[in-house]
């Protein structure tokens, strides 16, 4: 799977999770900050991901990453 | 004699789960004391050793002064090797006698007696040989003497066991204070405040039921009404409860709303309204405000628990509640279902009605779902900081404990995640 197709799954799933549009993503959004994440959707975010993706993330891991662009490059390296 | 207690990993083990994850089975409480207080008590002996699980070895080291997993402990002296199960009343029938096995109705071995000369005939390079050559050598001797097969089987016998511990310790009267205006029903006989206990005014000591033993600088604040049996722990509070009858609390609680017929091994805050109800609650639990249990089902069915998360296990009772495990937090509002498993170290948040019977350890329970949540060392964080506040260290080898259970217990709870993450995604289409 290409970077791209990554990024255009990551977006789509974090639109539905925070319930944003998909022009106020970026990959700097900070999940919190600027989309408005709460705890319990960052919880949910991470589960989304595992179910887009069909993969295992390791939850400590997987909540240190803060921005689209790093939740990309996360995932990118495990479906590689 | 040497009493050896003996709580190995064997396909029978989980049946005493969520609590006996992290603690051999003999560290749980029915009445006023533990089946190992208990069955030392009629051991008659001093000279106690313990094998318990090789993961909870290291923290129970901590926690006892016990020789523990030591095999030396196994030559030199006439022994009795016992089994928690084995109920402690009968255990002075086997202290004396010549060598035997003793095996419950299922055939499995619940006490050992063998005679220091017979030992040399044995393997007792570690516990497991020496108990796999007794049973090939030794005959077998008594009948199936009852034994505990569950926790509910702790549960149910609580009330009563209140009573046998109560006339066993044989104290009675108040050393602590009673405040007045005060209201005792019952024998005088019928009732013991420890010294340091706190009996605040307006509160009412029932014991026409059966025997109340308040423990020392125990707290009973006004409005609270205590039916006996029941058994308070040291240092625990009761704030304006309806303590009905059977209870059994454990050290250093906090406890409030209705709670009937249960045990709370210790550390554990009820602070609020809600009904406990037939539940075994573990330490370190914290059950957030108007968490109730259902203990009844409405057709009056027995309750059936499935331990492993699959296979319901028919209690043979109508009134089962929950069975909580060590660190397990509920929030505001919590509904559990008649004869709920909630595992150890889970977090679980309320959905406004009853929650499914069976939440994993180390759940982050969480929109209905079970999820991996904020994961397991967030989960550590907050145990260590739950025992600080009661002066209580968090050690290496209590988190290694844990790890191991996270480890066990994954099969449970897997499964569970994947199931919540499509119920999840489902829930946003």
């Amino acid at each position: 799977m290409d970077r791209s197709e990554v990024e255009q799954r990551v977006v789509k799933v974090t639109c539905k999770v925070l319930g944003v549009d998909p022009e106020m993503v970026e990959p700097e959004s900070h999940f919190v900050f600027d989309l408005g994440a709460e705890s319990t959707q960052s919880i949910e975010l991470v589960a989304a991901f595992e179910e887009e993706f069909g993969i295992e993330m390791d939850e400590d891991a997987a909540l240190a990453v803060d921005t689209v662009g790093g939740a990309v490059d996360f995932i990118g390296a495990l479906v590689e | 004699m040497r009493l050896i207690l003996f709580d190995l990993l064997d396909e029978k083990r989980y049946h005493f789960d969520p609590l006996a994850l992290n603690r051999p089975i003999w560290e749980l409480r029915c009445g006023i004391t533990s089946l190992r207080e208990k069955l030392v008590a009629a051991a008659g002996t001093a000279d106690v050793a313990c094998f318990v699980p090789p993961y909870m070895a290291d923290f129970y080291r901590e926690q006892v002064d016990l020789p523990v997993n030591d095999a030396s402990q196994l030559t030199g002296d006439d022994l009795l090797l016992v089994h928690p199960r084995l109920k402690a009343h009968k255990v002075g029938d086997l202290a004396e006698g010549p060598s035997r096995v003793v095996a419950d109705a299922e055939g499995r071995t619940v006490a050992v007696r063998i005679e220091r000369a017979d030992l040399e005939k044995l393997d007792a390079g570690s516990v497991e040989a020496l108990l796999d050559s007794a049973r090939a050598q030794l005959p077998k001797g008594d009948p199936a003497p009852p034994s505990w097969n569950y926790t509910w089987d702790l549960i149910l016998e609580n009330p009563a066991q209140i009573a046998r511990d109560f006339q066993a310790l044989g104290r009675s009267g108040v050393e602590g204070t009673i405040e007045e205006p005060k209201a005792v029903r019952g024998g005088p006989a019928d009732v013991y405040v420890a010294p340091g206990a706190r009996i605040h005014p307006m509160v009412v000591l029932d014991a026409s039921g059966g025997p109340i033993y308040i423990d020392e600088e125990a707290e009973v604040l006004p409005f609270t009404r205590v039916e006996g049996p029941c058994y308070l722990g040291r240092r625990s509070m009761l704030l304006g409860a309806n303590c009905r009858e059977g209870n059994s609390i454990g050290p250093m609680c906090r406890v409030g709303g209705e709670v009937e017929e249960s045990i709370i091994q210790g550390y554990s805050n009820k602070y609020h309204d809600g009904f406990l109800g037939h539940a075994y609650v573990g330490r370190w639990v914290n059950l957030g405000a108007f968490t109730s249990n259902s203990d009844l089902k409405n057709d009056y069915t027995n309750v059936s628990i499935a331990l492993d998360g699959k296979r319901p296990i028919d209690t043979g009772s109508t009134k089962i509640g929950a069975l909580i495990g060590d660190h397990t937090k509920t929030s505001i509002g919590t509904l559990f279902n008649t004869g709920t498993y909630a595992g150890a170290m889970a977090l679980i948040s309320a959905t406004g009605k009853p929650l499914p019977k069976f939440i994993p350890s180390f759940a982050w329970f969480l929109e209905g779902v079970v999820t991996k949540g904020f994961g397991r060392k967030k989960l550590y964080e907050t145990a260590q900081a739950a025992m600080g506040r009661r002066q209580c260290e968090w050690t290496a080898a209590e988190e290694a404990l844990w790890e191991a259970v996270f480890q066990m217990t994954r099969p449970q709870r897997d499964p569970l995640i994947k199931i919540g993450r499509r119920m999840l995604a489902a829930q946003r289409m």
